[in-house]
């Protein structure tokens, strides 16, 4: 959040009282919708959400047919009224299934990007905080995670969760173990760096003044001032945890079939590649879209947030 | 110099004696132990041949005990024998060595010939059409899954124009054009995405240094833009450049496992990956070992590089 100089400040000094709760919320969103009109990728962007969110939300209702029902006798058909963008080798009907996939895909990357903020956020506001030597042993931890090849570990944990015989929920909350995991330790670098400068300012001061406790401080007040750059990282974050969790998939270390799932459809559909070239070509194209989304968007905030990058 | 080398590569001791420890306790927490799996193949189930199997792989043992030993002998590069091919496991995966580096460096270069010019351009003409082509080229390139570009590239050039051939290696010791032919498409598609990158980033460390100080001197002293775009600006902005693409190349000596498996490119990826197919759990815990230290050790290499080429960093 960029504070408002001290001129503007001085226009609020003879108001009776501050406004009430609702009538702050409807400026806040009304400022942050501003906001984002300035930056046309943020913007396309977050349309791009809008509608992914709306699909995934409203896939029970709009998805024409059950994803996993085959029809031998409709097999590879291209699109038609019925099927709006064909069948695929079983006879199951593309569009469902891309629905239904990416409602999970998006929860799993949902969910993994959350699980890492949370363990990595008070990890890295905590350890800026506190300073000293409690910080210098927590960063070399976090130096030693971010020294881990990710697609590694998250193959080791695919592996695992394979030979347990993981099934349905179970493998697709080892995944967002595994990427939440994985993020952790980028979100805590991130969280110390922005504490660290924050907590030399006054307002903290103040609040040590008052006889607030240092957790309390901590994350009662340094947390909500450093929560911007977080936001950025995660948005960006989350395209990527996509490509990993779709490129799992395609190697045939994701949800067993016949789960709807973008990677595994596509890696099915390369047999086909000459003859039905196009059951190959929508699941990527819905990855790219999904993907192009968040970063589109990651982009324009990072320039609304951060206005000194976005003279670039 | 020489002191924070040492301290650097002495941090690198806890990295790497948590990454045996993942590694094995990996193995550990399979279901069942390596003997079911090895007698499973072999067709014999007799208590005799389990307890001289038992014997053999030390599972008669405690888990520290093992561990200890087994680090002790993987140091020594003998991490036993593949439970597939029977042969020992180091061999299997020193074969793939050459030819994931081959690809791995022919990529990253193709990228940065791409970039460097392209991130370049963009920063001199920023805000015109060849800036917004670049941009927004660079951003669906960041977006696609390089499977995918991988398995486009294949239907276009080699099933649809039938110009290049679809997956395959040939040693370029054996037949150096030929074995450029098999190279070109995987080549393309880690250079085409790590570009997309390495373009961005060229673009905005350029911005950063044509805003400086220095470019103004040069301007004024009546030095022409190319000489001091080229001579001057460029080289500065290169150091990210160069550290981002030494940290790519890094990642992609241990994150090729998509496009050698799609390319069936004999390296180091595809030999884990058929590894966890096979379930050839020996391959598999050395295979992440070898890739997690040549990762972790081309980290050090770059950002050793780095402070070379970059001598304002401290070494602190």
């Amino acid at each position: 959040m960029t504070e408002l100089p001290a001129s503007k400040l001085a226009v609020f000094a003879d108001l009776p009282a501050l406004p009430g709760r609702r009538k702050r919320l409807v400026a806040g969103v009304s400022r942050a919708w501003y906001e984002l009109r300035k930056s046309r990728t943020a913007f396309i962007g977050f349309w791009m959400l809008v509608v992914l969110f709306s699909a995934c939300i409203a896939t029970p209702w709009i998805a024409t047919h059950d994803p996993i029902k085959q029809s031998y006798r409709e097999r590879l058909a291209p699109p038609s009224e019925k099927h709006f963008l064909g069948t695929d080798r079983m006879g199951r009907d593309i569009y469902s299934r891309l629905l239904w996939g990416g409602r999970r895909l998006v929860t799993i990357a949902l969910l993994a990007v959350t699980f890492g903020l949370s363990l990595g956020i008070p990890y890295g506001v905590l350890s800026g905080y506190f300073g000293g030597k409690v910080d210098t042993v927590a960063m070399r931890v976090v130096d030693g995670l971010l020294a881990f090849p990710g697609l590694l570990l998250y193959l080791l944990i695919v592996t695992l969760a394979r030979e347990w015989k993981l099934e349905g929920i179970y493998n697709d909350l080892i995944l967002v173990f595994a990427l939440g995991f994985a993020f952790t330790p980028e979100v805590a670098r991130l969280s110390r760096g922005t504490t660290l400068a924050e907590k030399q300012k006054e307002y903290v001061e103040a609040s040590r003044a008052i006889g607030d406790g240092s957790f309390s401080i901590a994350l009662k007040q340094i947390l909500p001032n450093i929560i911007s750059p977080l936001i950025v990282n995660a948005t960006v974050r989350l395209g990527y945890v996509i490509l990993i969790i779709a490129a799992l998939s395609f190697l045939g270390l994701g949800t067993p079939p016949p789960t709807p799932d973008w990677g595994s459809d596509l890696s099915a559909a390369r047999d086909y590649m000459e003859t039905a070239p196009l059951i190959a070509a929508f699941p990527g194209i819905a990855i790219c879209y999904t993907v192009l989304a968040f970063n589109l968007f990651g982009d324009g905030l990072r320039d609304i947030l951060d206005p000194r990058l976005a003279e670039r | 110099m020489l002191a924070y080398f040492i301290r650097r590569v002495f941090y690198l001791v806890p990295v790497l004696l948590v990454l045996t420890m993942v590694v094995f306790t990996f193995v550990e927490m399979l279901p069942g132990n390596i003997i079911d799996t090895l007698v499973g193949t072999e067709g014999v189930n007799d208590p005799e041949v389990r307890k001289i199997l038992e014997k053999e792989y030390g599972l008669d043992q405690p888990v520290y005990v093992r561990y200890v030993k087994w680090l002790g002998r993987a140091v020594q590069f003998d991490f036993g024998k593949s439970l597939v091919t029977r042969r020992p496991v180091a061999v299997e995966l020193l074969q793939g060595i050459p030819a994931t580096m081959y690809l791995a460096i022919v990529g990253i270069s193709l990228s940065m010939l791409i970039a460097v010019p392209l991130g370049t351009i963009a920063a001199v003409k920023r805000n015109t059409p060849i800036d917004y082509a670049a941009q927004v080229t660079s951003l669906i390139g960041i977006s696609i899954p390089e499977f995918w570009f991988a398995i486009l590239c294949v239907l276009f050039f080699a099933l649809y124009l039938g110009w290049l051939p679809s997956s395959g290696f040939v040693s370029p010791f054996v037949d150096f054009w030929g074995s450029l032919k098999f190279l070109i498409l995987p080549a393309a598609a880690i250079g085409f995405r790590q570009a997309a990158y390495t373009t961005r980033l060229t673009r905005s460390s350029m911005l950063d240094e044509m805003n400086k100080e220095y470019v103004d001197t040069a301007r004024s002293l009546g030095l022409a833009e190319r000489k001091v775009i080229f001579k001057y600006t460029l080289r500065n902005a290169m150091i990210p450049t160069i550290t981002i693409s030494g940290l790519q190349l890094a990642n992609l000596l241990g994150g090729t496992v998509v496009l050698e498996t799609i390319f069936a490119w004999p390296g180091i990826g595809r030999a884990i990956y058929e590894a966890i197919i096979q379930r050839d759990y020996p391959l598999i815990q050395a295979g992440v070992l070898v890739l997690g230290v040549i990762v972790v050790s081309m980290n050090l290499l770059v950002d050793m590089t780095y402070r070379l080429l970059n001598p304002r960093v401290k070494f602190a």
